[in-house]
């Protein structure tokens, strides 16, 4: 018994977001797009439209290259947090009786610890001089550091991992809690035992918090440039590199303007394919 | 589920070691006086007492607290006002409409960065603080809307209904019933946009000139090696998200309710 | 519409989109009246109390609140209060601020409203509630505390929207009697929506059956039980059998029908004329099973299925292809009868009512109890 469309005086109440939408959502995004067609010269933006900046990602076999390989490292990275947040998950919502909360709260804690300070902290585990190499050369297992844990993949691929996991967590966890625990008694009753019970039954209804995870994950591990920038040396460079570069030293930013649309376009068709099939609701926030 | 399950539980382990060994990491080093961990020889608060000695950092601090309020109470009007919109008037498309509120929040920080940046540039406004505020204001209203909007519906119409049919109007069911009944969603939305905007650094990056925020000052500390003063003001910054984090675990979700029934009964 | 009515709804209709919720409903609802507007879900009855309330707006007609037009008068402007199916309880103030809350709405001074707010809790016996949260009440205590709230200021009507829907069955039988007792106490006009027919026939003096946003009928639990307008109402209360039949013989008084072969007579009047399918319905309590006294209508029947009940019994009888019930007494059964026995079905004339056959399709199958 819901009207479908309010009246024309209750409209009111959305100017203000509105307001908002359109100044840093929508404008911003048009003036980018707008400026994707424009050329640079120099440190003069030339305002002739041209399709130069497009032709120059799909024909120069660089942008193609870093794009595939920063999907491939974000789906790594999102796999990597599904497996560690998926069993937390998992052990957290089935397997603990007592402290559940604590251990929940110890769970999605990190999600509000400073960025920065998680980057920061990776940067010391796995320096030259840092933690794991000290604890190797104490111990007396190597003479001179070991040089390939930072200013690399891994290195980005850990530290993004690590900022990943809790935002895999909650959805996961979401998911998993508003499965009726008298299904799994039902599953255990008709004799299915555990194994069987967590591919028939958990994990078929876990599976849109695991889609939700997975495609978070990815927007995040697809669109970071900082942690490349501290972490990943040059064979890190990341697509966020590559458009954060457009503004900064190189400077032309028509072609960052392009860049980062590309991205943009890639990050909504996966928001989409979220809505689709994952869970939408107890996403991100908790609540 | 009887008490099998223990492979389970060691790599459950495992994980929350790895999720908490950096920030101890982090906590030690700042209080190390040798800038490793091996060897740790007594422990100093030199490296804190450097922090309070160096006026860049205390502005920048100064500069992030101010963004956050700032930000906060921008975001609070807009971001409720956008929940009162989405929950109670009908249209079609609201699906779409409520995706692209969200869009700032769940973007890579570093698509608002860019357009942000363009847009500003196209307005010929110079990088300041007011730049960077708008930057944060991009995604911490969608943040207090979604925390709104949840609690508003979750509330549901009746009681709106039943003010009203007391012979309340609008405006005093507003103040009397809907407002205090959403008040921790706003306490708990407006401490979560501030421990959000405190840390930010993807989009501020792209919008700071030469006034800083705590993180892109930090940022640029970190350019130089990671001096013992860097891990002091991480140690601070994670205290401070913690006791935010705290609070608002007080406030927002279903806890909140709960637990203001737990108090009143035990009081 | 006379002064001395409460509410007058005249040909009031809502539509929503092109869905037609309410359809042209008119009626006059007395000064203390305990009303009560029962349907299965979907009827339109909730809406109809909305626009009573002011919660919803009238797509035509009017309604009138003791004699004056406030069809287009918002809800915090008129003088009928609600008492919502979920209480509506604010959980942010104690019993006593929530009482108080429509008293503050309308001026009442602190002192006035003191004395005020302790009587309607003692009319709802509740005093000594007046400190607690609405979470720290049970079902029945809120379900109390609403009402005293809508109470409070003395409403030319309280509206109440399936109040007990949310309690377990013994306590919703006893708020009824509580609800009843207020009623009379007060005397203020009530208008209650329920899909619960045994709920509507024990409380109220007048009912107004709805199905599809229309209203069936309107009259006493007594005659909407006995003299049912159509055979959705037949349906909808009580228990009822129905069997098809084809009019013998009518003379405007008497109609005389076939079923399955054999005679049966109705003693009221039928709009039908000779050859006309009729549908033919008969109370299961009423069906007597061997009678010794000698009755109007007397059918023998295979008996099928004994269902026994505690205080009856539920016999299911073949008549040809048609099925009858007769629920009889425990204390009068014969316990001699047996599943396939045949035996003698007799009714009274007067107890037989006739609706035309086009009308099976409104027959809601297992009425019941309200589920």
């Amino acid at each position: 018994m819901k009207r479908r469309i309010s009246k024309p005086g209750e409209f009111i109440k959305g100017v203000p977001i509105a307001v908002w939408l359109l100044a840093l959502v929508a404008i911003p995004l048009i003036f980018t797009f707008i400026m994707s067609f424009y050329s640079s010269s120099g440190l003069v933006i030339d305002r002739t439209l041209t399709l130069k900046n497009y032709k120059l990602f799909f024909t120069d076999p660089l942008y193609a290259r870093i794009l595939f390989k920063t999907i491939r490292l974000a789906v790594a990275i999102s796999m990597l947090s599904i497996a560690a947040a998926f069993p937390l998950a998992y052990m957290v919502s089935f397997k603990v009786r007592r402290g559940r909360n604590l251990l929940f709260m110890l769970c999605i804690i990190p999600l509000w610890v400073s960025y920065l300070v998680r980057i920061i902290a990776w940067r010391t585990i796995l320096g030259n001089r840092g933690v794991i190499n000290s604890a190797l050369m104490a111990l007396g297992l190597i003479k001179e550091p070991l040089t390939f844990f930072l200013y690399n993949q891994f290195a980005i691929a850990i530290t993004l991992t690590y900022i990943c996991i809790p935002f895999v967590f909650i959805p996961v966890y979401t998911a998993l809690e508003k499965i009726p625990r008298n299904l799994l008694d039902a599953a255990n009753d008709l004799g299915a035992n555990e194994l069987r019970t967590f591919y028939n039954v958990i994990l078929p209804l876990g599976l849109p918090g695991l889609v939700t995870g997975f495609i978070f994950s990815f927007i995040i591990a697809l669109g970071d440039y900082i942690i490349p920038l501290q972490l990943g040396g040059t064979q890190g460079i990341m697509f966020g590199n590559l458009v954060w570069s457009q503004f900064g030293f190189a400077f032309n930013w028509p072609l960052g303007a392009a860049l980062g649309f590309i991205l943009f376009i890639i990050a909504v068709a996966i928001l989409g394919l979220t809505s689709k099939f994952g869970s939408t609701e107890g996403g991100f926030l908790g609540e | 589920m009887r008490g099998r399950g223990t492979g389970l539980k060691i790599y459950g382990t495992l994980i929350f070691v790895f999720l908490y060994f950096p920030m101890v990491i982090v906590l030690l080093f700042s209080f190390s006086p040798t800038r490793t961990i091996v060897g740790l020889s007594g422990l100093t608060l030199k490296w804190y007492q450097e922090l309070f000695q160096d006026p860049r950092l205390l502005i920048a601090f100064w500069h992030t607290v101010m963004v956050g309020l700032c930000a906060v109470a921008i975001a609070t009007v807009f971001g409720t006002a956008g929940a009162f919109f989405v929950t109670r008037v009908e249209f079609p498309g609201k699906g779409v409409f409520r995706a692209l509120v969200m869009l700032p929040f769940l973007l890579p920080g570093i698509i608002m960065g860019v357009t942000l940046l363009i847009f500003f540039r196209n307005l010929n406004v110079h990088l300041s603080m007011f730049t960077i505020l708008m930057g944060h204001v991009s995604f911490t209203t969608p943040l207090v809307m979604f925390q709104v909007s949840s609690r508003l519906s979750r509330m549901g119409p009746t009681y709106r209904w039943a003010a009203m049919d007391l012979g309340a109007n609008p405006v005093q069911t507003f103040w009397h019933v809907t407002l205090p009944m959403i008040r921790t969603a706003l306490i708990g939305a407006g401490l979560l946009a501030f421990t959000v905007s405190f840390d930010e650094i993807v989009i501020s990056y792209f919008l700071t000139g030469t006034w800083m925020t705590l993180p892109v000052y930090i940022y640029g500390m970190m350019r130089f090696g990671l001096s013992p003063k860097v891990y002091a003001i991480s140690t601070i910054i994670l205290i401070l998200s913690l006791v935010l984090i705290t609070f608002m675990a007080r406030y927002t979700g279903r806890s909140a309710d709960t637990y203001r029934v737990r108090k009143r009964d035990a009081g | 519409m006379k002064a001395d009515n409460a509410i007058d709804l005249v040909n009031v209709t809502k539509k929503f989109d092109e869905v037609t919720a309410v359809s042209k409903f008119t009626v006059e609802i007395r000064k203390g009246e305990f009303f009560s507007l029962l349907g299965p879900s979907g009827c339109g009855k909730t809406t109809t109390l909305r626009m009573i309330a002011g919660l919803e707006v009238p797509t035509e007609g009017q309604i009138l609140l003791e004699g004056g037009d406030v069809s287009s008068t918002p809800a915090y402007r008129r003088n009928v209060n609600t008492v919502f199916q979920d209480y509506a309880l604010f959980p942010h103030m104690t019993v006593r601020k929530n009482i108080y809350f429509p008293l503050k709405m309308k001026k009442i001074s602190p002192s006035e409203a003191e004395t005020r707010i302790e009587r309607v809790l003692r009319l709802v016996n509740m005093e000594g509630f007046g400190n607690r949260l609405p979470q720290q009440l049970s079902g029945g205590q809120r379900q109390r505390i609403a009402l005293a709230r809508s109470l409070v200021n003395e409403p030319a009507a309280l509206l109440l929207d399936e109040p007990l829907g949310a309690l377990d069955f013994k306590l919703r039988v006893a708020m009824q009697k509580v609800l009843k007792d207020i009623q009379r106490n007060v005397g203020i006009t009530f208008i209650y929506v329920t899909h619960d027919q045994s709920e509507a026939m024990t409380m109220s003096d007048r009912i107004a059956v709805m199905k599809d946003g229309l209203a069936h009928q309107i009259a006493t639990p007594d005659e909407i039980y006995n003299n049912p307008s159509t055979a959705f109402v037949a349906s909808f209360i009580g228990d009822m059998n129905f069997v098809h039949g084809t009019v013998l013989d009518n003379d405007g008084k008497t109609c005389v029908l076939d079923v399955e072969g054999q005679k049966v007579t109705a003693k009221r009047a039928v709009d039908l004329g000779k050859g006309a399918a009729a549908l033919v319905c008969i109370r299961t309590e009423r069906v007597q099973v061997n009678p010794h006294r000698s009755v109007e209508n007397r059918v023998s029947a295979e008996l099928s299925r004994i269902i026994y009940r505690g205080t009856d019994y539920e016999a299911t009888c073949r008549i040809g292809r048609a099925e009858l019930r007769a629920v009889v007494q425990a204390v009068t059964w014969d316990a001699a009868l047996r599943v396939g026995g045949t035996v003698e079905l007799a009714w009274n004339a007067e107890d037989v009512i006739v609706f035309p056959r086009e009308e099976e399709k409104d027959v809601i199958k297992y009425s019941g109890e309200a589920v």
